[in-house]
């Protein structure tokens, strides 16, 4: 802390003139003296209340941020229910589960089960499943490529059991599975596909 | 004993006739007498008829002519012969099932040597055979012995495998040799692991939503 000059205090006190003062005193007195004014000066601001209020009635931000703000910032969910609601809700969520496929779904019997047919054919513009399951129908099963990357795709649902296939492909072309993996003569002098159809209830 | 004869009198037209009208419009015309007459005769031998019409659907949707088709028919019924010929002499008792008759006719048509199903068989004497004799022939096609394969199999059973999980025998053995392992040191692995062979994954469940049937095709006939 400097000490102040007992002079200016005498000065300040008015006991002494300030002409009385040095140059350099006077100044310091001078500066003293505004430095007090404006401490004892009274604040400009109003009072709590009052600022309060100025704080209400200050604009909104706009209804975008404040959805943006309550959708980020965390909040305490609370979910008052009876007991026997709850015990109904585990119920019906527990049905859902156990229950069928929702209908367009096929009901597999006990003795079906699902065959999943893949091949590769670029440029086709359709190709089909024929076998002793669709009485050697081509276009009975018909293969999809929704994606056109000539990969056809499709799933049968057929009786558990052995079964002899070909696909048909542009309604013209009868190619035997390279996937297949098991093969039988067809007695024409070419090669069936062999399919063996897991049942479902396996 | 009557009875079986009176229903075996009356149930040989009724096959035939409806052989005959599903192959109308399927196969040349010409064709379609001789191959209902090979119909009639597998019918009154008790005989599966549901092959004998498949075969000469087949040939017509292949566009094969119909003496080839006729040719076809006769060597299926020829097959399914000696297929309830080596059912009787493994020890079945008539009248052998159809689903019998079909599972060895399918056995011997994917290479399997007759003492080899005949082997097969007679080991299991009072259940059905076709996924044990497909798990044998899995094997065979993978240039596996058929005894060996036959032995692997029939240890299966005796561990109380059954069914499809046969095939996951021959499955598990064959994959053993695409890691590198000879033939017969992939058989060994796997009977010393009996019964425990993995199952393949169930298809996903969005396949089985998107699958669809298709169009019902007639029941194989049955004695």
């Amino acid at each position: 802390m400097n000490p102040i000059d007992p002079k200016i205090h005498q000065a300040l006190d008015g006991e002494i003139p300030r002409a009385a003062l040095s140059a350099e005193l006077r100044r310091d007195a001078d500066l003293l003296e505004r430095a007090a004014a404006l401490l004892a000066a009274a604040p400009q601001e109003g009072s709590v209340a009052a600022r309060v209020m100025a704080a209400l009635e200050r604009p909104l931000p706009p209804r975008r941020s404040r959805v943006v703000r309550w959708l980020l910032t965390p909040h305490a969910v609370v979910l008052r229910m009876r007991p026997v609601w709850s015990v109904a809700l585990a119920a019906g969520v527990l049905l859902l589960a156990i229950l069928p496929a929702p209908s367009g779904a096929p009901a597999l019997g006990d003795e079906e089960g699902v065959a999943q047919f893949v091949a590769r054919f670029p440029g086709a513009r359709s190709v089909a499943v024929v076998g002793s399951f669709n009485d050697w129908r081509p276009g009975s099963i018909a293969l999809e490529d929704p994606d056109h990357d000539g990969v056809w795709r499709g799933a049968v649902v057929l009786p558990a059991g052995a079964h002899e296939y070909m696909f048909v492909v542009d309604g013209e072309r009868w190619v035997a599975d390279p996937l297949a993996g098991r093969y039988v003569e067809d007695d024409f002098g070419r090669e069936n596909s062999l399919l063996i159809v897991r049942p479902v209830a396996e | 004993m009557k009875a079986g004869l009176l229903f075996l009198w009356l149930a040989a037209p009724l096959a035939a006739q409806s052989a005959r009208a599903r192959l109308e419009g399927r196969v040349p015309a010409a064709s379609i007498a001789a191959i209902d007459s090979l119909v009639q005769v597998a019918a009154r031998e008790s005989l599966p008829t549901e092959p004998l019409v498949q075969k000469a659907i087949e040939g017509g949707a292949k566009r094969v002519s119909g003496d080839r088709i006729i040719k076809a028919v006769q060597l299926n019924l020829d097959q399914l012969r000696a297929a309830k010929a080596l059912l009787e002499r493994a020890g079945d008792r008539a009248p052998v099932t159809h689903a019998e008759v079909l599972a060895v006719v399918a056995a011997r048509k994917r290479g399997l040597a007759d003492s080899i199903v005949e082997r097969v068989v007679a080991a299991l004497p009072d259940e059905p055979r076709g996924s044990a004799l497909h798990a044998v022939a899995d094997l065979v096609a993978h240039r596996f012995a058929g005894d060996s394969a036959a032995d692997l199999i029939l240890a299966a059973v005796h561990q109380g495998l059954r069914g499809v999980r046969l095939l996951d025998v021959s499955s598990a053995a064959i994959q053993e040799t695409q890691r590198g392992r000879t033939r017969a040191e992939a058989l060994a692995l796997i009977a010393r692991e009996l019964p425990n062979v993995p199952p393949p994954p169930p298809p996903p469940r969005a396949t089985v939503l998107h699958a669809r049937r298709p169009a019902a095709a007639p029941p194989p006939d049955e004695p």
